[in-house]
């Protein structure tokens, strides 16, 4: 029977508009959860297919020696697809000429992913390539044309075999990125590695198994592997990407949505407790009814509990529909715009919101519905009776641990949610002291005023406790707008910074010194935007305050006695001098030597933190056979997000101007240029030149993706705030009616009451918005330094626009919400609080 | 007897120490009378009427119906007694504003489990001259029909005793002597022990006995009754 009355109660309130709020709240935190989650987890899964493209596979596995065949049977066992790569230096020979190379040996299926990109000319239109070089065959890359004056069709001479150069290689997922230590690439097959006669003991030679399959399969491959590799000789390694400027940007954007739906989860949680509490206070009367007309506790229990579950389940449903739909369309968007294609997500994202739904619906409908369930039937008499308060501690224990709950979820991480959550809690205590504050002080500004604002100050005054609870809620709900909004542009901001239109897209490096004027001139000439051409010197570092370094190289190489010393950097140092202070460096200790011609070095800030560098320190160098040691004069902060040459150490002028140096820069040549770009560098032979724009294009690429999923967010988190505050004024109308009943018999004009609910309104408004704008401060000031590794900047102008878009959009909304009350003439006001 | 009074006392704790609302009294009513409470606002009268009808619980002295002692009930038992045995009318009328008028008429039936509640219902509705707006809510009817929906409700299922609490206090005396016919009609159809709170000398008239409320005293207000 308890059911019929339940559905029939449900349909009527539905009818009615009455659980609108509620639902609207628990769908809006479905949908966004679900979109939110579906769309990150394409984005990640496309961004994680894109990185595996830089390994050409999902695994590779390395090692020194050759690999045992037992393995790569193994992993054909366990279906997944492997292709050889085997990678050394050598000579090769054309004529006359001769140049170190990196030879790559594939075998087919290379490479397993991403493409490999040939042209029919050197710098020529790439195009992707389908299979490998015939035997006999080699492609190689545009620098080797230079470098041995070579036309397609000659042959070069790699180790005992003859190659025919039969394609210029233009693009390889797997070439890495690094500006110092690429020799213009060979690639041959790997079946005709034997004959070349490189492969001898002791060779250096470099063994990759590339691999790739389904993520199950890799992971059984992998835990069957791993306890037979020898950590001395064998790598394995996956697409964790390091520290690219494309991983950092990444991560901060994860971070941000990740922060931004979760705020906007407890934005509609909130809607949905202020909803829920005012949805049973409107039940108070029927409880009491129901309880009269002899139901008991039971019966009401499940009435309101299958009410809230219909509700909750409904709500899921269509905000999993409307979520599903939405990310659908987004991702459709972008695919379109971006040209690219994203794979599909997998369960988890509809478990997280589906979760987020219910947890957010049960758990703060609980407390109201528990005091519902207990209201007193006595009630039918004395109307002021109300369920008792003793178990409000119930209430800050749900709803606090809920929110503590979805943080930990989201998050997955205990200290940043328990951070977060104690740091709102103490702003909440601060909030609702503030707010008192404010209203008592506009209180005794109200008493100097019109009628109107006369009685919207004792209004507010009267409710100082409702109200400061209230406008915790309103402040919260501007504030976290406010923080996303803000965030948004500084990130977006700072990506754009890094990623100007004009940023270079290719390295030049091995520049000799004598072509150092005719480059520079050249590029004057053909107004090729470039920037500075810094000299490189060779070197290691190999004392600190006359400790030796441990240096690294390979671990064979390893000796046993230095294991012990100070950690060195492991590996040749590409060392410059300078008389200014490069740009984009900033000097963070220590002063920079100007004319002082004392030998000294400046140290980057990230390198001297791993190797414990200070200024006032001694640093030995080793340049090939020259040893000198120079104190260290200051510390330097480099932009390593932007294209340009940086350097661990820069020295004087003095301290390396006699050491012979190759030249380096970075410049800008339009896509349209580019078939230019061989004639321009011809009277450059030796000048090596390296493309950026497969790596730009993915950043702007990765970088256009995320910035639509933040504004995606910050619509929803608009919408979530926008909802709160709904909720939070129709729920104050409640109260309001009594008094308007009162006050409109008395005769009081209508336009007095709405002029004086607006003001109040106003004022609650811009109080709000004000306390919002200073906590937003405060947080972007903690967000940005401990999370997002940004530079804190204080927003003057949102501490107008904070409390004036605050007191608007409140006092609209309470306009609106009383406008019908107002519009009822008394008799029905009467009637309806009767 | 079907309802007994036995020293029957309340207090309520006030800021300015307890306030005794009604002194010790003794009643007792036998099934099928018609007893109406009179008295001043704040005598008291509503609250011994919601301690008859075991909607609160007494300071001290006891409650009998049909010899059940309701302070000896938790508040579910006492719900169930309520269920079982009673029916209610209020000034207010108190509708379930989000059910219609045939189902707030089914509501304490459905409560109490019966079968047929919705016949039984119709029936009533009939009775009160509402078979035709049995669909419509509470908020689509005026004052006097809303009571008449009110008190179809309260004889659903067949209640011994019938509780009314200023049943036409909120009703113009038109309507409200409409309302006063219908109650006292299916009172007498349905045998029911009518105990009612009122202002109205001319409906205490009605009744077989009326009781005085005088600053929480009871007595028996024998004189003119007829």
């Amino acid at each position: 029977m308890w059911h019929k009355i339940s559905f029939r109660l449900l349909k009527q309130e539905l009818k009615r508009g009455e659980l609108t709020i509620m639902a609207l709240a628990i769908i809006l935190s479905v949908t966004a959860v679900l979109s939110l989650s579906i769309f990150s987890d394409r984005l990640q899964a496309g961004l994680t297919e894109r990185s595996s493209e830089f390994l050409a596979a999902d695994r590779v596995l390395s090692s020194r020696r050759d690999i045992p065949q037992e393995w790569l049977d193994k992993a054909g066992q366990m279906e997944l697809q492997t292709a050889w790569k085997v990678v050394f230096n050598s000579m090769a020979f054309s004529g006359e000429n001769m140049t170190l190379v990196d030879v790559k040996a594939v075998s087919d299926g290379y490479p397993l992913r991403g493409e490999l990109e040939i042209a029919d000319q050197p710098f020529g239109q790439g195009y992707v390539a389908e299979g490998l070089p015939a035997a006999g065959e080699a492609w190689v890359a545009s620098q080797l044309f230079q470098a041995l004056q070579l036309d397609i069709g000659d042959s070069i001479e790699v180790g005992n075999s003859s190659f025919k150069v039969t394609k210029v290689v233009t693009y390889e997922p797997d070439v890495g990125f690094s500006v110092f230590t690429d020799s213009p690439n060979v690639i041959i097959r790997h079946s005709q590695l034997e004959e070349t006669g490189l492969i001898q003991p002791g060779s250096r030679v470099r063994f990759n198994v590339l691999m790739a399959g389904e993520p199950g399969a890799i992971d059984a491959y992998e835990d069957w592997l791993l306890p037979r590799l020898n950590d001395d000789t064998h790598s394995w390694r996956s697409i964790e990407d390091g520290d690219s400027p494309l991983s950092r940007s990444l991560n901060r954007a994860e971070r941000f949505m990740m922060l931004a739906s979760l705020l906007g989860v407890v934005l509609a949680a909130t809607a949905v407790a202020v909803a829920a509490q005012r949805y049973c206070q409107r039940n108070y009367d029927v409880v009491a009814i129901f309880k009269t007309l002899g139901a008991d506790k039971k019966q009401i229990r499940r009435i309101f509990l299958l009410h809230l579950l219909l509700l909750t389940a409904a709500s899921v449903a269509v905000g999993m529909a409307l979520g599903w739909a939405i990310q659908y369309v987004v991702i459709e968007w972008v695919a379109q715009k971006l040209d690219a294609t994203l794979p599909q997500a997998g369960w988890q994202p509809y478990a997280l919101a589906g979760a987020t739904g219910v947890i957010s619906a049960v758990m703060f409908t609980l407390y109201p519905l528990f005091r519902l369930v207990s209201i007193p039937p006595l009630r039918v008499l004395h109307r002021q009776l109300t369920a008792g308060n003793a178990i409000r501690w119930l209430q800050w224990v749900l709803s606090g641990g809920t929110i503590y709950a979805l943080l930990v979820i989201y998050s997955q991480q205990w200290w940043l949610s328990t951070a977060l959550f104690a740091g709102g809690a103490v702003a909440a205590v601060i909030l609702l002291g503030l707010g008192r504050l404010f209203i008592s002080a506009s209180r005794k500004a109200g008493m100097q005023a019109g009628s109107s604002w006369r009685l919207a100050m004792a209004g507010l005054q009267r409710r100082a406790a409702q109200n400061s609870v209230q406008m915790l809620s309103f402040s919260t709900a501007i504030m976290l707008l406010l923080l996303v909004i803000v965030l948004r542009n500084d990130l977006l901001e700072d990506w754009k910074r890094q990623l100007p239109a004009d940023a270079p897209n290719y390295f030049a490096i091995n520049i000799a010194q004598d072509n150092v004027d005719d480059l520079q001139a050249m590029f004057e000439r053909e107004n090729i935007p470039s920037t500075d051409l810094y000299p490189i010197v060779p070197g290691r570092l190999t004392h600190i305050n006359g400790e030796k370094l441990r240096d690294e190289v390979t671990k064979e190489e390893r000796d046993e006695d230095e294991a012990e010393g100070r950690e060195g950097i492991g590996r040749e140092l590409s060392l410059t001098w300078r008389e200014t202070l490069p740009p984009n460096n900033e000097l963070t200790a220590g002063q920079w030597w100007g004319d002082d011609a004392k030998p000294q070095v400046s140290v980057e800030l990230n390198v001297s933190e791993r190797l414990d560098i200070k200024v006032g320190d001694e640093l030995r160098f080793n340049l090939g056979g020259e040893v000198f040691t120079v104190p260290v004069t200051s510390l330097r902060k480099a932009d390593w997000n932007t294209l340009q040459p940086n350097f661990y150490m820069i020295f004087n002028t003095s301290t390396l101007e006699d050491f012979p140096a190759t030249y380096i820069t970075s410049f800008r040549l339009g896509e349209e240029r580019k078939s230019e770009l061989y004639e321009l560098f011809k009277p450059f032979p030796q000048t090596s030149l390296i493309d950026l724009d497969a790596m730009i294009d993915q950043i702007r690429e990765v970088i256009g993706q995320v910035s639509l999923a933040i504004v995606f967010v910050l619509v929803l988190v608009i919408i979530a705030g926008a909802l709160v505050l709904v909720a939070q004024v129709q729920a104050s109308m409640e109260e309001r009616q009594k008094e308007l009943v009162i006050l409109r018999t008395l005769g009081a004009p209508g336009k007095l009451l709405s002029r004086s609910i607006t003001y109040e309104f106003l004022v609650l408004g811009a109080i709000s918005g004000l306390i919002a704008t200073l906590a937003m401060e405060i947080s972007l000031f903690i967000l940005q330094n401990q999370v997002f590794n940004m530079t804190p900047v204080i927003h003057w102008k949102l501490w107008l626009v904070g409390p004036l878009c605050g007191a608007l959009v409140v006092a609209i909304l309470g306009r609106l919400s009383c406008y019908r009350l107002i519009k009822r003439n008394t008799a029905q006001l009467i009637r309806k609080l009767a | 007897m079907l309802i007994q009074a036995q020293q029957l006392e309340k207090t309520v704790d006030t800021s300015e120490g307890p306030l005794q609302i009604l002194q010790p009294i003794n009643v007792s009513i036998n099934a099928g009378e018609t007893v109406a409470i009179v008295g001043a606002s704040g005598s008291g009268k509503s609250t011994l009427l919601s301690l008859l009808a075991g909607l609160d619980l007494a300071s001290s002295g006891e409650v009998l119906i049909e010899n059940e002692k309701l302070s000896e009930l938790d508040e579910e038992q006492r719900a169930k007694v309520r269920a079982d045995k009673v029916g209610f009318i209020f000034q207010s009328f108190l509708l379930v504003p989000s059910l219609s008028a045939l189902e707030n008429v089914m509501l304490p039936a459905e409560l109490a489990g019966h079968k047929g509640a919705e016949k039984e219902a119709r029936e009533l509705l009939a009775k009160v001259g509402l078979e035709d707006r049995w669909h419509h809510y509470p908020n689509q009817l005026s004052g006097g029909e809303q009571q008449r929906v009110a008190i179809a409700r309260a004889f659903v299922g067949q209640p011994k005793i019938l509780f009314a609490d200023e049943p036409t206090g909120n009703l113009d005396a038109k309507t409200g002597g409409k309302v006063e016919e219908l109650l006292f009609d299916l009172n007498k159809d349905y045998g029911t022990t009518l105990i009612m709170v009122t202002h109205d000398q001319q409906l205490a008239k009605r009744c077989q006995r009326v009781l005085q409320m005088e600053a929480g005293q009871l007595s028996e207000a024998a004189q003119d009754v007829a």
